[in-house]
C-alpha cells in the first residue's frame, strides 16, 4: 500500500520512526485531528468550515487526510464512495464513484485457507474506472470499517497509487456535491498484482499457534470482548459458529476504539491503546482479525496510520477458524482470559447504509 | 483424573517405605516455582523457576513435568537439572495423564489436549476436545483417554493410539464436568457435573470409532453442592460436596450407600492405612469416614499419597506443606513459596 507518511511500508529507519513519534507528540500538544481548537465559528454556531476544520489531519499520521487535502488535490485524485447505493444517490462528493462493496470483500478458498479474491476485487475497481496507478481517496459516512475495507482491498490487489481515507467522512466535506444517478466512467482493465504481504492465511496462523504476542507476531482480535471471551448467552456470539472464543494468544481491542464519531480517534490515544495497553511492537508483524474481513480492516489501517510497519489481515477471520473442517487440534481456540483492552470509541454516521452496519 | 496418575507414581515410587532421598516437588502457584523438600525431613532443598501459575506436577520417563496454567507451555526438569519449556500452543495447561508412552495435558483455557513426547520433550500433537478441558482419566489398558469439558458439558473419548477423538459423551444440559474417573475394570466411566451437583456414569467401549454425541447410558445421582473431584475404587465411588460438607458414597452402579456428613469443605478422599480419609479445605485435619481424626498444621487443599500411610498435604492458603502420617500425626511441616498446590513424590 502506498502512503506518504514517513513510516510507510518500506521499512523506515529509526530516525523516521522517531519522527513519527515526535509528530504524534506534537499532535498531542494540540495540532491534531480533532476540532477542539477550531475558532472558525461563533459560539454555538457550527459552520461547514468548522466541520471541515475539525477533521483536518496534521502530524505524522499516514493514510488519513482532511478535507483541505482533498480540496487541494481533487483533480488528481479518484474519489471512491464506500456507502450503499441509496446514500450515494442522495448525496456524494462530486464525481465520486461508488464501489460495489460486496465485490471488495470477496474471498477465494485455497489449500492455505481463505484469501482475498484478487480477480473479483480488481474487476470491481476496474468497473468504476480505477487504474492501478491512480491516487485514490475513499470516504464513507465516517471512517468506519466499510471505508477501510475498500482501502484494504486496494492494497490487496497491489494498488500502485496512493490510498487515502477522508477523515470525518462525507459530512466533513464542504466542497462541491453530486446527487442522483452515478456519473458515467469508462471501465478499465485492472490487472491485479496481489500483495500477499497484506494478509495471512489460516495455515500461516496455525503454524504459529503459541507464539502470538509472545516471541512471534502480534495478534489482535477486533471483536467485542463478549465474543472474544465466548461469554455464555451473549448476543455477541455468532450462532453460525461451531466454536466460540479467540485465536490462541490474541489480545482483544474492539475496533470501534479506532473511531471517534465520524473521524479517527486522536493519534496519541491510538498509540497509547496499541503500544502501551495492548503492548504491540510497531517493529514486528501484527495480524488483525475479526468475525469477518471488514471490521478488522479498521485496525489494519489505523495501525499503519500510526506507524506500524507490517500489519496483516487474517481475511478468513474467526468465522473460518471456528468452523474449520478436519483436525481442529491444529486450529485451537481459547476461551479463558487473555488481555482485553478496553476502548471507548464510537462510530458515527447515518443509518444502516453507513459504516456501523458492518460491525457484526 | 490427574491425582490418580500422581498417586500411581507415588505408590510405585514410595509404596513400601519412604526412602531417605525421596523428594517432594510442590508447584507453588503464587511463586511460579517448583519447591523441593526432602520427603523424610521436610528440609527445603531448593526451588526451580517453572513459569506462570504452576498447579500440578507429574513424573514421566525420569522427568518431572509441571503444568503452568498461566503459560502456553509446560516445564520439564530432567535428571541433570536441565529445565525445558515444552510449548502446548494453547493457554492453561492443567492436568496430566500418561498413555501409550505419551503425556497428555489438558489446556484448560482452550479446546485442546496437548500431546507431549516425554523423551524428546516436544509437542507431537494436539487433540481437539470440548472447550476448557480439565481433568483426564485413562482406561486401565491405556487405549482410551477421557477428558472432561467444563464449558461444553461433555466427556471426550480419545483413542490413545491414533489420537483421534472418538466420541463426546453428553453429561447433561448445562453440565460443567470437573472430575473424571474410570472403574478399575475399565467398563464404566464417571464424571462429576459441578454445576448440576451430580455424578453420571457411562459405559465405556460404546464409542463407534467416529465422533458422535453419546448419551450417558448408565446412571446418575445427586451429590453434595459444588462437587469437584471424585474417587473411584474397587466397588465404591466417593464424591465430596464442597458446598455443604458431605461426602456421598455409592456403589459402582451409583446406588447410594451412605452420605457422610459433618465436614466443612471436603475436597478429596484417600485410602490410607485401611481407612478412607477426607481432606478438608476448611479444617486443620484429616478425618476418616469412620470418625478418626488427625490434626494438621492448617487446612489442606490438595494432597498426594507418599506411601506407608502418609500424605503430603499442600496448605494452599497458608503457604505451608506437611507430611502427615494418619497413624502418628504430622511428621513435619515446612514453609513453602506462595500457594503450594498439587505435588508429586520423586
Amino acid at each position: 500500500m502506498t502512503g506518504e507518511h514517513s513510516t510507510g511500508d518500506g521499512g523506515d529507519s529509526d530516525p523516521a520512526e522517531n519522527a513519527t513519534r515526535r509528530g504524534l507528540l506534537r499532535a498531542a500538544a494540540g495540532a491534531t485531528v480533532a476540532g477542539a481548537a477550531s475558532t472558525a465559528g461563533c459560539l454555538g454556531v457550527t459552520t461547514p468550515a468548522d466541520v471541515a476544520a475539525q477533521n483536518e489531519v496534521s502530524g505524522n499520521v499516514g493514510h488519513f487526510v482532511g478535507p483541505s487535502w482533498l480540496a487541494d488535490n481533487r483533480e488528481d485524485t479518484v474519489v471512491l464512495d464506500a456507502r450503499d447505493p441509496e446514500r450515494f444517490r442522495e448525496e456524494r462528493i462530486y464525481r465520486a464513484r461508488r464501489v460495489p462493496f460486496d465485490a471488495v470483500t470477496a474471498r477465494e478458498s485455497t489449500e492455505e485457507g481463505d484469501v482475498p479474491d484478487a480477480d473479483a476485487i480488481a474487476s470491481a475497481f476496474g468497473e468504476v474506472g480505477v487504474s492501478p496507478d491512480d491516487d485514490v481517496l475513499v470516504y464513507g459516512a465516517s471512517v468506519g470499517s466499510r471505508v477501510t475495507r475498500v482501502a484494504f482491498a486496494l492494497a490487496a490487489v497491489g494498488h500502485e497509487g496512493s490510498i487515502r481515507v477522508l477523515n470525518g467522512g462525507l459530512s466533513a466535506w464542504n466542497g462541491r456535491l453530486g446527487t442522483g444517478s452515478r456519473d458515467r466512467v469508462s471501465p478499465t482493465e485492472y490487472e491485479p498484482e496481489p500483495d500477499d504481504s497484506a494478509w495471512v492465511t489460516r495455515e500461516w496462523i496455525a503454524d504459529r499457534v503459541g507464539t502470538f504476542n509472545a516471541d512471534g507476531p502480534g495478534l489482535v482480535d477486533v471483536r467485542v470482548p463478549e465474543a472474544y471471551l465466548a461469554a455464555a448467552g451473549s448476543d455477541a456470539l455468532n450462532g453460525d459458529h461451531d466454536r466460540h472464543g479467540h485465536l490462541p494468544g490474541a489480545v482483544d481491542v474492539h475496533w470501534v476504539g479506532n473511531v471517534s464519531g465520524r473521524r479517527m480517534t486522536e493519534p496519541t490515544r491510538l498509540v497509547q491503546l496499541y503500544e502501551s495497553e495492548a503492548e504491540l511492537d510497531r517493529g514486528e508483524p501484527v495480524v488483525v482479525y475479526g468475525d469477518d474481513n471488514v471490521d478488522p480492516t479498521s485496525t489494519w489501517l489505523t495501525l499503519k496510520a500510526i506507524g506500524f510497519a507490517d500489519v496483516r489481515l487474517y481475511d478468513g477471520g474467526f468465522g473460518e477458524w471456528a468452523n474449520v473442517d478436519g483436525d481442529r487440534g491444529r486450529y485451537p481456540v481459547e476461551t479463558a482470559t487473555n488481555v482485553v483492552v478496553e476502548t471507548d470509541g464510537s462510530v458515527g454516521g447515518d443509518d444502516d447504509g453507513g459504516d456501523f452496519s458492518c460491525t457484526g | 483424573m490427574t491425582e490418580e496418575v500422581e498417586r500411581d507414581d507415588a505408590s510405585t515410587d514410595a509404596g513400601d517405605g519412604i526412602s531417605g532421598d525421596r523428594v517432594l516437588a510442590v508447584p507453588c502457584e503464587g511463586a511460579d516455582s517448583l519447591a523441593l523438600f526432602a520427603l523424610d525431613t521436610g528440609e527445603r532443598l531448593g526451588e526451580v523457576p517453572v513459569g506462570s501459575h504452576p498447579v500440578h506436577a507429574t513424573t514421566c520417563r525420569g522427568r518431572t513435568v509441571v503444568a503452568t496454567m498461566g503459560e502456553r507451555a509446560v516445564t520439564a526438569v530432567d535428571p541433570s537439572g536441565e529445565v525445558t519449556r515444552v510449548e502446548t500452543g494453547v493457554l492453561g495447561p492443567s492436568h496430566f495423564a500418561a498413555a501409550n508412552g505419551e503425556l497428555y495435558v489438558s489446556c484448560s483455557a482452550g479446546d485442546a489436549l496437548a500431546v507431549i513426547d516425554p523423551e524428546r520433550l516436544t509437542l507431537v500433537d494436539r487433540v481437539a476436545v470440548g472447550a476448557e478441558p480439565h481433568e483426564l482419566a485413562v482406561s486401565p489398558d491405556g487405549t482410551r483417554l477421557y477428558s472432561g469439558s467444563r464449558r461444553e458439558g461433555v466427556v471426550d473419548v480419545v483413542d490413545t493410539e491414533t489420537r483421534d477423538r472418538l466420541a463426546a459423551i453428553d453429561a447433561g444440559d448445562d453440565a460443567r464436568v470437573q472430575g473424571i474417573a474410570v472403574s478399575s475394570d475399565g467398563t464404566r466411566g464417571y464424571a462429576v457435573d459441578q454445576r448440576g451437583a451430580r455424578v453420571v456414569s457411562f459405559e465405556t467401549g460404546a464409542e463407534s470409532g467416529s465422533l458422535s454425541l453419546v448419551e450417558p447410558t448408565a446412571a446418575e445421582a445427586a451429590v453434595g453442592a459444588d462437587p469437584y473431584d471424585l474417587v473411584v475404587t474397587e466397588g465404591r465411588v466417593f464424591v465430596p460436596g464442597r458446598g455443604d460438607g458431605v461426602v456421598h458414597e455409592f456403589d459402582l452402579g451409583l446406588e447410594p450407600i451412605a452420605v457422610h456428613e459433618g465436614f466443612s469443605r471436603p475436597v478429596d478422599v484417600f485410602r490410607l492405612a485401611g481407612r478412607w480419609w477426607v481432606l478438608d479445605a476448611e479444617a486443620s485435619g484429616l478425618r476418616s469416614l469412620d470418625g478418626e481424626r488427625v490434626e494438621t498444621a492448617a487446612p489442606g487443599l490438595v494432597a498426594t499419597p507418599a506411601g506407608d500411610g502418609r500424605l503430603a498435604v499442600s496448605h494452599y492458603d497458608d503457604d505451608r506443606v506437611s507430611l502427615v502420617d494418619v497413624d502418628s500425626g504430622t511428621v513435619w511441616t515446612a514453609d513453602s513459596p506462595a500457594y503450594p498446590f498439587g505435588s508429586v513424590v520423586v
